[in-house]
């Protein structure tokens, strides 16, 4: 490693330490939940998260000021939340470093794509159809450490565990130490999450990207870059190179991670630069200096013509209208069960942004919830459905609620949740034991929380045909009105495959915003 | 045979040696088997239960490693009387330790999430307290385990510390079951099991007998200080709650689930793997024939 200059040192400095802090709010969706940092605090800093979901989801969240000061810092400093903050682009850094670490092409006609991408997004979400999931930096990150990150590091220390468990030597020290971390930090057993490939997807090949050149995403197609480059081309400081002394070696324009740098190597262009002081460490000419100038105001590359606009407009208004007509068949719906406090289905949609912060927590106590695929349509991918067979909501829990940042779903007192109705079960009689082989079973029963059980038992006599002999049986049956679909009967089924008692989103309470 | 199938058969081996151990034969001692106290702080009733059943000694020998089996299986506080009195769980750990056990080991295969439980329960804090060493169950923990004379249930995963401990105790909490209509010791020695526990609910009394064929508690304590009338066996309504204050205890468990059901309400003998467990020699259901000694407070 050369020695870098105390800028760079800096720089690299804060940038690790915000990609620690976002890491850090991360853990803190756990149970049990005692946070000391929100675990929403970067998506409330994030001002693309704040624009998408309050224009698509027309209402006003005051936490979401916090996203007014990463809106205007580049009023101040330009794009440097891309450069020095942004824990997307660190991660992007790192794996720069490795996968594209002699390439840097110019991908200079490309840039203005992040803008048609800003502008789709925005447009879009005027019509409620909200895409942040899948181009907003904030939540791509925020679920590929919280979600994918979990299942793999999961995957090793579970399997280190195991494995010196299984040694047999210290083995009460092992699981000692194992049950201290699962307290604070983890559940039980490994989570297992739905429809993972999407999101894993998504950030590889957004850090793929560097085999084409640095910082591609940045650079191309993040709106959130788009945004802060429209508020830079106004930004005080620049970046200054003594005319007099510099060469024309070319070499800052060649190794500028977001060719962000003019043919005549002197005129930056302010909406790319973030700030990352490369340049000036790598001139040999030692010409290359920032500082703080009234702007001019001056032509941007990020700006659209009108025409482009005009295109991107007329894209997002068919897109919006083809989605508005497209079916969904209602029966396909059946099982889409939402979190406790969730908002009326469209609104919840509109809110949604696909961090994953629910999922996470709820992997951690209940694990119910889940990323959905098309089970709500297009528009509804990888927003979180509960999926019984894989986990049930916990009676005394409600952190689903507590950790939305756009508050799709609503905060519930503990008390109001376990009341809440997410949907009511139903007995599958051809697969129901009692039913089908006229035995006792109530496992479901067993296990209904409710402090008036919505599982309800006749007893009838049966007579077996064959050998004459009768018995009594428990037949189970569901109370509807009490029943508060909260599903651990569906998890705790003893049968394999698809249980005896099934969720359905039948009489589901919805919150209205 | 893979990495994890030779790992597990070589746990299974280990575990075998231990396997022969059988419970202390009633003929083995000359006080009472079943006693009932009632009426004392949960720590001075289970000091009395020792008492009358000979002194801890009989049970806990030096440097023994002894596994408690509270019921700490749901998600509620105490006073739902869902899971077992924690006061009374902190006064065994400590009458253990006293009487020279190396290690008081606790854990239950709860039914809602153990980080949940424990902590609610307050059974964690307190039996952490009093010196016990709370622990998680994890899956990897259970031995796939033959049950010979089985009529139903012919292996199931059991934990390896069954089969590693000097001795058991078991500690159920009384309550009403709408499958079994009572549960008592023979069902909390669910939570040292494994798999997919719901299949043991059919036939519940064929199944239930089995298991207990292979876990083999070297006493049961009976927690009906607080007991749960119905909605059991998760509970979650106070009015369902009602206050005994009562032990029953003993090493005999058929008797001591028998003695339970009568105390609860019900004749043992109209419980079906109660009347299993009887035939098939585990002990004695006849709650005439064999009275307790009993002793009260007030």
């Amino acid at each position: 490693m050369k020695k870098q200059p105390l800028s760079i040192k800096i720089r690299r400095t804060a940038q690790l330490v915000f990609l620690a802090l976002f890491i850090l709010t991360i853990l803190q969706a756990t149970y049990p939940f005692q946070p000391w940092l929100p675990p929403e605090l970067f998506l409330w800093a994030d001002p693309l998260a704040a624009l998408s979901t309050q224009i698509a989801g027309r209402f006003f969240e005051p936490l979401f000021l916090i996203a007014l000061i990463v809106l205007l810092s580049p009023l101040v400093v330009g794009r440097a939340f891309c450069g020095w903050i942004c824990p997307l682009g660190t991660t992007i850094d790192v794996t720069d470093h490795w996968l594209s670490r002699k390439k840097n092409r110019s991908t200079r006609n490309l840039l203005k794509i992040k803008t048609v991408v800003l502008v789709l997004l925005l447009l879009l979400a005027l019509f409620g159809i909200q895409l942040s999931w899948l181009l907003d930096p904030l939540p791509i990150l925020w679920r590929s450490l919280g979600i994918i990150g979990m299942a793999l590091f999961f995957l090793f220390s579970e399997g280190i565990f195991n494995g010196l468990y299984a040694t047999g030597i210290f083995s009460d020290v092992i699981s000692n130490l194992q049950d201290k971390i699962t307290s604070y930090l983890f559940p039980l057993s490994a989570p297992k999450f739905l429809n993972l490939l999407i999101p894993i997807i998504i950030i590889v090949v957004i850090l793929g990207l560097a085999k084409i050149s640095r910082r591609f995403w940045c650079r191309n197609l993040c709106p959130l870059g788009a945004l802060l480059g429209l508020v830079a081309k106004f930004s005080p400081l620049q970046r200054f190179v003594n005319q007099e002394s510099c060469s024309s070696c070319a070499i800052c324009r060649k190794k500028c991670k977001m060719d962000a740098i003019e043919k005549d190597f002197i005129t930056t262009e302010k909406s790319e630069c973030i700030l990352c002081l490369n340049c000036s460490r790598d001139c040999p000419e030692k010409a290359i200096t920032y500082s703080f100038h009234a702007p001019t105001r001056m032509q941007s590359s990020v700006d659209l013509s009108r025409r482009s606009f005009l295109g991107t407009g007329i894209a997002a208004l068919l897109s919006s209208g083809l989605f508005a007509i497209t079916g969904i068949n209602p029966t396909k719906t059946n099982r889409r069960i939402r979190p406790p406090g969730s908002l009326t289905e469209d609104n919840f949609l509109e809110r949604c942004i696909r961090c994953e912060e629910c999922v996470r927590i709820c992997a951690t106590s209940g694990g119910c919830l889940q990323m959905s695929f098309l089970e709500s349509g297009l528009a509804g991918m990888l927003t979180p459905i509960a999926k019984y067979r894989l986990g049930y909501c916990e009676y005394n829990c409600n952190l689903c609620g507590q950790i939305c940042p756009t508050k799709a779903i609503q905060p519930l007192a503990l008390a109001e949740k376990q009341e809440w109705k997410m949907g009511t079960a139903f007995f599958m009689q051809d697969r129901c034991i009692p039913y089908r082989l006229n035995q006792d079973c109530l496992v479901c029963e067993e296990h209904c929380p409710l402090p008036e059980k919505a599982i309800k038992l006749t007893t009838k006599e049966y007579i077996d045909p064959e050998t004459g002999t009768k018995r009594m049986i428990h037949y189970p049956y569901i109370d509807s009105d009490l029943c508060t679909g909260c599903g651990i009967c569906e998890n705790k089924c003893p049968l394999e495959g698809e249980a005896g008692i099934v969720i359905y989103r039948e009489g589901e309470e919805r919150k209205i915003a | 045979m893979d990495r994890r199938t030779f790992l597990k058969t070589g746990v299974l081996l280990t575990g075998s040696v231990f396997f022969n151990r059988t419970p202390l034969k009633s003929q083995d001692v000359t006080s009472s088997n079943l006693v009932i106290v009632k009426n004392g702080s949960p720590a001075q009733m289970a000091e009395k239960t020792f008492e009358l059943l000979g002194g801890i000694s009989r049970f806990i020998s030096k440097a023994d490693v002894v596994l408690l089996k509270p019921n700490i299986s749901w998600d509620r506080r105490p006073e739902y009387a869902a899971t077992s009195n924690p006061e009374l769980v902190s006064a065994i750990v400590k009458l253990c330790l006293n009487a020279g056990a190396k290690k008081v080991i606790i854990f239950d295969n709860s039914c809602n999430d153990a980080r949940r439980c424990y902590p609610n329960s307050t059974i964690q804090e307190v039996a952490t307290a009093a010196g016990a060493d709370v622990r998680f169950v994890r899956e990897n923990q259970f031995i796939e385990t033959p049950i010979p004379g089985s009529t139903s249930l012919h292996s199931w995963p059991i934990h390896r510390e069954v089969f590693e401990v000097d001795k058991i105790i078991n500690l159920p909490i009384l309550k009403h079951h709408s499958l079994s209509r009572i549960t008592i010791g023979f069902k909390n020695m669910m939570g040292l099991t494994g798999g997919n526990r719901g299949r043991i609910h059919f036939p519940f009394a064929e199944k239930i007998v089995d298991l207990n064929r292979v876990i083999i508690p070297h006493l049961t304590i009976v927690d009906a200080i607080r007991i749960l009338r119905r909605n059991g066996p998760s509970g979650g309504n106070l009015k369902d709650v009602e206050n005994l204050n009562t032990i029953i205890a003993g090493t005999d468990r058929v008797l001591v689930d028998a003695w339970s059901a009568k105390v609860f309400g019900l004749d043992p003998k109209s419980l079906d793997y109660l009347q299993l467990a009887h035939n098939a020699g585990m002990g004695e259901i006849d709650t005439e024939k064999n009275p307790p000694m009993t002793f009260s407070f007030t």
